[in-house]
């Protein structure tokens, strides 16, 4: 298993959150070869580096950039989304409490690439721990002169604000994320007509991932080459890999683009819990289909791949479940949570999440038929791609995928 | 912006290039379902209800957020089109209550309208596992709101923070919790609150002046105008003639006319309907009694003949304009001075910058045109004659003639009652110079004469 650290490099070094520490170990040192560069200059290398936007989505994070404008009379601003609520992913948090100056370093390229001097972090209210960490950073990096009127002494302003979120789940999906911060409720905007910037009160506005924002400073100082040593040719570089569930040692780490799953979950998780057999992944945080075993022995750890087993890389976040997993149990768990975090704009996602989960544990109870089954796979037609954003048609393909591949375990509950 | 032709249901329609494509529809009458979109509060995208499928586009997509563009090909109906629609319109009701037996919305209701055109399938929920919430909240300003009803299209909250500006309603609670609130101890509370019950598309939020008066079936709609003030907003008189019963007016509606009054009316102007029927004047009195036209009849002309002195007449600034013009004309017969003093028509705590003019006398720019007076005469009165204007107390008369439409306080002499607007007809100007046609809506089992019919009658007997 190839070593990779660009994001993840001073994880293991006790006490790398605070400033002292992580300079010792390099931090802020791209930033002089940043200002060195025109904006222009590292947009493209973003762009060359074929660096991905790591919040689940996957889109190229260069041609993102490249919609800002360089010349606007309108502020700019960038909001990092750490809004991490997407079930089996806990990446963006261990990057704040480990490295949070490897994040504001990014923050601060990346301001400077957009035209940007301010720069919002917008953390889930749960994160309560790790948003002291982060702030307690940011306080440190204003007291060294990183932040504030002059960024290490270059004549550029710099201020980063962390925001709170509520607790939404769908906060996370960018346009109701950068609702919430103008203060309204989090529900996703209609999609624009034409390839554009999001908009902070009416201002351009670039939303990124907080592991894409931190995997900044490694391509500022290896190049776009550099990064592109990892990973594949249209999947470049790394991601940092969650894993939970039924393995000997779940956690974070760190791998390059087409890693095979199964070398994954044995070298680094250490294989099946208490020697049991693989019984289904579901590969990319809870709203990508779920892979059967041999699915998961034919699949590799990048985009392209992931599309071609017919489930997708999202955010990275495997949760592996192993022979004994009621599959009806565990879809339930997940139909909880979608008709819990249901935004309620858009009719279809309202309702339609919230029968399925109904129609769901009347099938537990023992009151289901198989209609109940076929009714569920309606919903999740009924779901697909009618509203404004992704979360329904992701849950068209959680129910799709679960009563797909292991129907059986679907009927046995309601012949039973 | 450039006309260009696009085609829908393989017909050609021209349109604005970028404009919206469910404007269109709309604009040619081509049937399509939508709850959360408002000509006045624009697109929201949030019912999903107005699906079309347009060539190209894998996906049907939502007419209220397409816009117009070149070599545009839509359908509005078909097999899948209609099923898509009845799909998304199963999933507003599944936690719907049914109870449109007893919803004062019940055939007004677009739940019922779009069922009717897309539905027609039985119940797939059962009663038991229905989302409750809450039902029957006093929401202020004569607003009742039934959570349970509610389809979440948000046009309340958008009225509230968009046009009205005032933010008293918001969704709280995600998914198939979400419902309609003030915030926790706060009231609905602006001058144009009740326009959200009009905006409701279903029983959601149902007026508390209103409900359960009338099933609105039995209603006939007529147009009207407002006389609450002078912007003269464009209304519906929603009124019925029930079984051994007099004509009655239930509610006014606003009518659209953007020249004035855009989509909506006042909470003041449109409970106004009450003082066309509350307190009427119906009987003839002389000298504190009732008596018959005829007596009536005899007595204006002795009154008349009787006086040597001054006459005076005052008229009403909510008179129609041709009603003021025969006054105008009787007054130079009589020889008497013609009056309409404004003095107490100038109300500025009414007054904003909408649709509430301080003016408010409904036809004061017909005064104005006209060239009546708007001074009180100060010389010995010896015979005044009223035609229905409110400010009598400051004026000295020896003799009074009073027609009047709803009771008063005033002593008179002789009082002939008269017809409300709502059961004569005529022109009024507003403040904006612009001219709008009332017609004659009530016509009451013994109605009271018009102005007109006075004017005849009375000239009658003095020629």
């Amino acid at each position: 298993m190839k070593a990779c650290q660009i994001v993840s490099r001073k994880f293991h070094i006790d006490q790398s959150y605070r400033l002292e520490t992580a300079k010792e170990h390099g931090a802020y040192n791209t930033l002089k070869e940043a200002f060195a560069l025109s904006p222009v200059e590292i947009i493209k290398t973003i762009k060359e580096s074929g660096l991905r936007g790591k919040g689940g989505g996957g889109a190229p994070a260069g041609a993102k950039w490249m919609l800002m404008p360089q010349d606007d009379e309108r502020s700019s601003y960038l909001a990092v989304n750490c809004d991490e609520s997407e079930p089996g992913t806990f990446k963006d948090r261990e990057i704040i409490s480990k490295d949070p100056h490897l994040l504001i370093e990014g923050i601060i390229i990346t301001c400077y690439a957009i035209k940007s001097h301010d720069a919002y972090i917008y953390i889930r209210g749960e994160y309560y721990q790790f948003q002291k960490i982060l702030q307690e950073a940011i306080d440190e990096a204003y007291t060294a002169g990183i932040l504030g009127e002059r960024v290490r002494g270059e004549a550029y302003r710099m201020d980063i604000t962390i925001h709170r979120g509520a607790g939404a789940y769908i906060c996370g999906e960018k346009s109701a994320l950068l609702e919430s911060m103008e203060g309204k409720r989090g529900h996703p905007r209609l999609k624009p007509k034409q390839k554009e910037p999001e908009w902070y009160f009416g201002n351009p506005t670039l939303v990124n991932n907080v592991e894409t924002i931190a995997s900044i400073p490694y391509i500022i100082k290896h190049g776009a080459e550099g990064y592109r040593e990892f990973g594949t040719e249209r999947s470049p570089g790394t991601l940092l890999f969650a894993m939970s569930g039924h393995v000997e040692t779940p956690g974070i780490y760190e791998a390059e683009f087409g890693t095979p799953m199964f070398d994954y979950i044995n070298y680094y998780g250490g294989g099946i819990r208490n020697g049991k057999k693989l019984k289904a992944v579901i590969p990319g945080g809870a709203s990508t289909a779920v892979l059967t075993a041999d699915e998961v022995a034919c699949a590799t750890l990048d985009y392209e791949h992931m599309r071609v087993v017919g489930s997708a890389l999202g955010t990275g976040g495997m949760i592996v479940m192993d022979e004994d997993t009621d599959m009806v149990e565990a879809l339930k768990n997940l139909l909880e949570f979608y008709h819990h975090e249901s935004c309620g704009q858009c009719t279809p996602c309202r309702e339609g999440t919230g029968w399925s989960d109904t129609i769901l544990q009347r099938v537990l109870d023992g009151r289901g038929s198989s209609e109940d089954i076929d009714k569920l796979l309606e919903l999740a037609s009924i779901m697909d791609g009618k509203t404004i954003c992704v979360f329904a048609p992701a849950v068209a393909i959680v129910i799709r995928s679960f009563i797909g591949k292991f129907r059986d375990e679907f009927e046995a509950k309601v012949t039973a | 912006m450039s006309q260009i032709d696009i085609v829908i249901d393989n017909m050609t329609f021209t349109a604005e290039k970028g404009s919206l494509l469910i404007d269109l529809l709309i604009k040619h009458d081509l049937k399509v379902p939508y709850f959360c979109y408002h000509e006045a509060l624009g697109a929201d995208g949030n019912c999903r209800m107005c699906m079309v499928e347009i060539e190209g586009q894998k996906r049907p997509q939502i007419a209220c957020d397409t816009l117009i563009k070149e070599e545009m090909v839509v359908r509005t109906k078909g097999e899948n089109i209609d099923g898509v629609r009845r799909d998304i319109l199963e999933l507003e009701l599944i936690n719907h209550p049914i109870d449109c037996p007893v919803c004062d919305q019940a055939g007004e209701c677009k739940l019922q309208d779009f069922y009717m055109d897309y539905g027609l399938y039985e119940s797939n929920i059962k009663q038991s596992d229905k989302v409750h919430h809450r039902k029957h909240i006093d929401l202020g300003s004569s607003v009742i709101l039934d959570q349970e009803r509610c389809v979440l299209c948000a046009r309340c909250t958008r009225f509230t923070s968009d046009i009205t500006k005032t933010h008293e309603l918001g969704i709280i609670g995600r998914g198939d919790h979400a419902c309609v609130s003030t915030m926790p101890g706060k009231k609905l509370d602006n001058p144009y609150a009740m326009n959200i019950v009009d905006l409701c598309p279903v029983g959601a939020l149902t007026s508390k002046d209103f409900r359960f008066q009338q099933r609105v079936w039995f209603l006939t709609s007529s147009p009207s105008i407002c006389h609450g003030c002078a912007k003269g907003c464009n209304i519906f008189i929603d009124h019925n003639r029930e079984k051994y019963k007099d004509e009655t007016i239930y509610r006014f509606r606003p009518r659209e006319n953007q020249q004035v009054n855009g989509f909506f009316i006042c909470d003041e102007g449109r409970l106004s309907y009450k003082k066309l029927q509350d307190n009427r004047q119906l009987d003839m009195i002389l000298n504190g009694k009732s008596c018959e036209e005829a007596e009536a009849l005899e007595a204006y002309r002795n009154l008349l003949e009787a006086g040597s002195g001054k006459i005076v007449i005052l008229a009403d600034a909510n008179l129609y304009t041709e009603e003021l013009e025969m006054i105008q004309i009787y007054a130079q017969k009589l020889g008497a001075t013609l009056s309409s003093p404004m003095v107490s028509d100038l109300d500025d705590a009414f007054a904003d910058e909408w649709l509430k003019s301080s003016q408010r006398a409904s036809n004061a720019k017909a005064i104005e045109k006209l060239g009546i007076m708007t001074d009180l005469p100060d010389e010995k009165i010896a015979l005044l004659i009223n035609f229905n204007h409110p400010n009598t107390v400051s004026i000295d008369a020896e003799r009074v003639i009073s027609f009047r439409t709803n009771q008063q306080k005033e002593p008179a002499d002789l009082i002939l009652p008269l017809a409300v607007f709502s059961e004569s007809s005529g022109t009024l100007t507003n403040e904006d110079g612009i001219e709008q046609y009332c017609p004659k809506v009530i016509t009451r089992n013994d109605p009271a004469p018009t102005v007109i019919e006075w004017m005849i009658r009375c000239q009658e007997e003095v020629e």
